[in-house]
């Protein structure tokens, strides 16, 4: 919505002057919103344009010409006639000293950090030309907690911001995490301070998405690489057919933590605990890259010399089963054309309905249109049915 | 039931009170239970029964506030035909003297059976020989207790919204009605319209009494322009402010005047129901306006059909559970909703979107409490009062290092030096008066050079304070004022709500720096980013806690920059702290 | 799980009576969200403190998320979540207690009893609270134990007063336990 330019309706808009710019835009839209649609930046940490507005990090005020005081943009509503100034030194003295109170209950580890570069504090920090508090330093809430596989919660990094509970909140609707306390002491928490997997958390790791600051960061991340010297490769969620897009952020050819860009167009920002973690299975040796025939069959038909041979104990109870054992790896023609050979079979001799096809979330809404082709003319029958349903 | 019954049962009381030759006041408000007046209440009763007289001799009543709160427990004895007469520091063995002064002896009974008036041994026997023997101690006893009524304590004071605080039964919704209660409510209801009582309040220069100071009917006016299905009214009676009860005594000693204010509001906005909020250190203010409401709605002044007129009212209370931060309005909103006390940025303001997101009117409990005397008595008489741009009057509790401390109402503009010397007493024993803080944690300090100044929204803003909901405490030169001011700045520390940086971190901050410089370790440089941080969290805190949280700072910076100088420089040691 | 009671009166599995006083309440507000704060409030008053059963009950009832319960109790300072010892000192420090040295008194009682203001000894005799200000001002600076207001309050007689309400509660420990 914000990031629209093209203005429709012409009725019911107003006017108003940012910067010098007249901007034309709803009336229902702030002026941080108005003035990120049209280039203008204007620092924020606690805005969002996903979740609703919260005001308490100040960096985004403006002048407003009328007004006695500085005022936060994101909750200022365009009105026609209005006349905005969102860079001046004034403010920039007044931010300068805002980040001054962040970091002087933040502390600068940035040479070992892993969100250095892409942490917005730093950003901040940088371009307000702060790089010491001069207050007496103290952390609110020294507090770390490692209680779940996919990621950390480290409070001495923690603005309050509130990112990630409006978003568990508003976009994710498990409702797992809440301020808890007051004032200097407020810090964001479970219930009782549970350890994460006994809540209603569905580690999504949407609230490691939106986190500012490395408050949040996935187990995975630690120590691994510096933001700069990661790869970033989109691609598309192989897990459901929502088709969510992802960016994995690699490192030497394995995957370090999995993203989405804002711009994503099914999800934007947002992914779900598959997607969000779920991706060991990539670089995982078992994975499969070649066909494979069962061992007895292949052995059957001379695609190999070793025969299968019954195991000891039940596969079932094998913890680590070896692939080799029951499959061979074949090249595509030949796994192609026993497929296609014994589908024929069968339905030459049994007729086409004892075929049965079962798709896949998995697959591509393309590939499963093109499988229920396949089964109903191909093979030519109507037993047809999808994993989503069982 | 039309008014016309309710003014019948008024009457009927007013009759009633009028045939007793004496009645006894006992005040119970909080400050007095505190003091024991509960056992005195109870003795009281007790020793007026165990004299036996006739009907009409004597009556016992339960009533609220007196004023002079330093003097409690307090007795006001009312006789027909003389003076009224306050007796102060009164305790059960007082009371019955006060009883045994006062109220004549009845005939004893006979009593049929012999034998059980040997053994017996009544009250009233007690009582009758105790009185005999001791009426030529207790007229001097007593006499020690005599408070003039004479004291400019009392005859500087201009009682509006404490009119009937001290005189009436909170508990009895008649004797409210006696002393001309729901009298507005009536007229409002027959003879105007919602805009006619707005532009009444608007006429009559009412600011708010929480400390804004806000044109009261201009707000009326804002939520009552508004079309929307539900409406609001919400009664502010969070009151924080560390020694300030000026509400929490309206709310408990004329509960219904409080329930009238609003209504008119109500009915002058277009609102169908309202919230008292209350908060939760005030089980008392929470009881008698729950009686009270209850009481209004057993005589159907509450309800449907409003004193059989076509306007629909209910309202209901709302406990607060500690945090003072819920006196802000959008944070009382939350509140009342159920959520974490937190403040949101305005605009949108509540008068525009409020309880759930509907047009809201919030007003403090001593704004919505002169209402009813506004709507008797004319906007022009009201804006008789008081200054040019602060009319009416304001009600104060008086406290500190004064002679006479309590509760009082004077008009606006009337002078520092009168309230602390001719109404206070001035300082007791050989201390110097320091300065008066007004405002509370939001508030500042005003020296000894301004005293003649004027009492008003304006002058006290200009002395670098604000007016506040009315705490105004009296600090002699035993005070250490950097310390004083690290005691407010502590309060915000502990009430901020932690949701916007400058106010969550700042506060803590300014704190650190008063603490170092009150242990002597400050640095000339210290005192010039304590002024810096405390313009920063002024200027950019979200909400109204933290955009005052820094004036008792900067206040004392401004008038004892020699005491903050002299805590730097270690050559020169200032003697004092609290004493 | 939601377990509504809106129409049957249920005890709680507990069998605990107090809870049904909490129903009351839940039912008076028609289990609206809205009212989980006159809840919370009448639960603390009911039960003396929040226990994490307790908030969970409520949370159920009233289908707010355990976060949100969680967040509202722990923001209000009315609210505790350990049960309050068997004497109760509360000390004002409202301004003109402050004045008067209410400090002091808060010093000699955490000594004495080696707690901090907000905390309970571990014996679970005594409880030392803050309240912000009690409204008894011409009384500074005033404590309140057990109930009972003392005004004009000195840091010796507090501790005093302190001592020999703890005294007696450990004297009758030491009596039922050699009964028994």
């Amino acid at each position: 919505m914000h990031k629209n330019k093209d203005v429709e309706e012409r009725d019911n808009l107003v006017e108003l002057t940012i910067d010098g710019q007249k901007i034309l835009t709803h009336p229902g839209m702030s002026v941080l919103e108005a003035a990120l649609a049209n280039d203008i930046d204007i620092p924020r940490l606690c805005y969002h344009p996903d979740l609703s507005v919260s005001g308490g990090c100040r960096l985004c005020i403006v002048n407003v010409e009328g007004y006695s005081n500085p005022t936060p943009s994101c909750g200022l509503s365009c009105e026609n006639g209005m006349i905005i100034e969102t860079q001046n030194t004034g403010l920039s003295q007044i931010r300068r000293e805002i980040i001054d109170l962040f970091i002087s209950e933040h502390p600068l580890d940035c040479v070992t950090c892993d969100k250095s570069g892409a942490c917005l504090l730093q950003k901040y920090a940088y371009d307000f030309g702060i790089g010491k508090t001069s207050h007496e330093f103290e952390v609110s809430k020294p507090l770390y907690q490692d209680d779940n596989p996919f990621f950390i919660r480290d409070h001495q990094y923690c603005i309050l911001c509130g990112r990630c509970v409006r978003v568990c909140d508003e976009v994710v609707g498990a409702s797992a995490i809440d301020f808890s306390g007051r004032g200097f002491e407020a810090y964001i928490a479970t219930p009782f301070d549970d350890p994460l997997l006994d809540t209603t958390c569905v580690f999504c790791g949407n609230c490691v998405q939106v986190c500012p600051t490395a408050a949040l960061m996935p187990v995975s991340r630690r120590g691994n690489g510096r933001e700069w010297e990661l790869d970033r490769v989109k691609t598309i969620c192989g897990y459901c057919g929502v088709g969510c897009q992802i960016e994995y952020a690699i490192k030497d050819g394995e995957i370090l933590y999995a993203q989405s860009q804002p711009d994503a167009p099914v999800n934007g920002e947002f992914l779900c605990t598959k997607g969000r973690y779920g991706w060991d299975f990539v670089t995982d040796p078992e994975r499969l890259t070649k066909p494979m025939v069962r061992r007895d069959l292949a052995y059957k038909l001379g695609l190999t010399s070793e025969p299968w041979e019954l195991p000891e104990k039940s596969p079932l109870k094998i913890r680590k089963p070896k692939i080799d054992d029951s499959f061979v790896p074949v090249d595509w023609d030949t796994a192609l054309n026993l497929v296609a050979g014994n589908l024929a079979k069968t339905v030459k001799e049994y007729g086409p309905d004892s075929i049965m096809g079962l798709a896949s979330a998995r697959c591509t809404n393309e590939e499963n249109y093109l499988f229920q082709k396949f089964i109903r003319l191909g093979i030519g029958t109507n037993n047809l049915d999808h994993c989503a349903r069982l | 039931m039309n008014f016309n019954t309710l003014l019948d049962i008024g009457q009927k009381e007013l009759a009633r009170q009028k045939k007793y030759q004496r009645r006894i006041f006992c005040c119970t408000s909080t400050a007095c239970l505190s003091a024991g007046a509960g056992q005195v209440h109870t003795t009281l009763d007790q020793a007026v029964a165990a004299c036996k007289c006739d009907e009409y001799e004597a009556e016992v009543v339960k009533t609220g506030c007196m004023g002079l709160c330093s003097d409690g427990p307090l007795v006001r004895v009312e006789e027909q035909e003389k003076d009224p007469i306050l007796y102060g520091n009164i305790n059960p063995d007082l009371a019955q003297h006060i009883v045994s002064r006062h109220v004549p002896l009845g005939e004893l009974e006979e009593d049929t059976d012999s034998e059980e008036q040997d053994q017996s041994v009544t009250p009233h026997d007690i009582i009758h020989y105790r009185a005999s023997l001791r009426r030529a101690q207790t007229k001097k006893d007593l006499d020690n207790n005599i408070i003039s009524l004479d004291l400019p304590f009392f005859t500087k004071q201009v009682k509006v919204v404490l009119n009937e605080t001290g005189r009436i039964n909170p508990d009895k919704l008649e004797d409210y009605l006696a002393h001309g209660g729901y009298k507005a409510l009536a007229h409002v209801l027959d003879k105007m319209t919602p805009e006619e009582v707005c532009n009444e309040i608007l006429e009559s220069d009412l600011r708010g009494r929480g400390g804004a100071g806000f044109p009261t009917g201009l707000k009326w006016n804002y939520v009552r322009q508004e079309s929307a299905e539900n409406k609001f009214v919400i009664v502010n009676g969070d009151e924080g402010d560390p020694g300030a009860y000026m509400d929490r005594t309206v709310m408990e000693d004329d509960p219904h005047r409080v329930l009238e204010g609003m209504m008119i509001c109500a009915y002058a906005v277009g609102a169908s129901y309202g919230y008292l909020y209350i908060r939760g250190e005030y089980p008392i203010a929470v009881d008698r306006i729950r009686k009270a409401i209850r009481a209004a709605r057993q005589r159907k002044i509450l309800g449907n059909s409003v004193l059989e007129k076509n306007f629909s009212f209910d309202a209901d209370v709302r406990i607060g559970a500690g945090a003072f931060v819920c006196g802000e309005e959008t944070a009382l909103i939350h509140s009342v909703e159920g959520k974490r006390g937190m403040p949101r940025m305005r605009p949108p303001y509540p008068s525009k979107s409020g309880l759930w997101d509907a047009p809201t009117v919030i007003n403090n409990v001593e704004t919505m409490a002169n209402v009813p005397s506004i709507i008797n008595k004319g906007a022009e008489w009201y804006a008789s009062i008081g200054t040019e741009k602060s009319k009416g009057t304001k009600v104060f509790a008086l406290a500190g290092q004064l002679r006479n401390t309590g509760l009082i109402e004077v008009p606006m503009g009337i002078t520092l030096r009168e309230i602390v010397y001719d109404i206070g007493g001035g300082i007791p024993g050989d201390r110097e008066f320091k300065a008066a803080q007004t405002g509370g944690p939001s508030g500042g300090c005003i020296p000894a050079e301004y005293l003649d100044s004027p009492v008003d929204y304006e002058s006290l803003t200009k002395l670098g304070s604000i007016m506040g909901s009315g705490g105004l405490v009296i600090i002699d030169d035993s005070t250490n004022m950097p310390d004083f001011a690290n005691f407010f700045m502590d309060f915000c520390v502990d009430e901020s709500c932690g949701k916007c940086i400058p106010c969550r971190v700042g506060t803590v901050q300014i704190r650190k720096l008063l603490d170092k410089i009150n242990a002597g370790e400050g640095k000339p440089e210290d005192l010039e980013k304590l002024d810096k941080l405390c313009q920063l969290v002024k200027k950019t805190s979200l909400c109204g806690l933290g955009q005052s949280a820094p004036n008792p700072v900067l206040s004392t910076m401004k008038y004892f920059q020699n005491e903050y100088d002299s805590l730097i420089q270690p050559s020169q040691t200032f003697e004092g702290g609290a004493s | 799980m939601t377990i509504q009671n809106s129409n049957d009166e249920q005890t709680h599995p507990s069998g605990d009576e107090r809870y049904s006083s909490i129903d009351r309440t839940m039912k008076q507000f028609e289990y609206e969200k809205d009212s989980l704060l006159e809840v919370l409030n009448a639960a603390q008053e009911v039960f003396g403190y929040l226990s994490r059963d307790l908030l969970i009950y409520i949370s159920n009832q009233l289908n707010v998320p355990m976060s949100q319960v969680f967040g509202v109790a722990t923001f209000y300072h009315m609210f505790t979540f350990e049960p309050q010892g068997e004497h109760n000192c509360i000390i004002c420090k409202g301004t003109a207690c402050h004045v008067k040295g209410a400090d002091r008194i808060i010093e000699a009682l955490s000594e004495e009893f080696s707690i901090a203001a907000g905390e309970t000894t571990s014996d679970g005799l005594f409880s030392l609270t803050i309240a912000r200000c009690l409204g008894s001002c011409g009384l500074a600076p005033v404590i309140v134990l057990d109930g009972q207001v003392y005004g004009k309050e000195t840091p010796e007689a507090a501790s005093m007063r302190a001592v020999e309400a703890v005294s007696r509660s450990k004297e009758k420990i030491a009596q039922s336990m050699e009964v028994g």
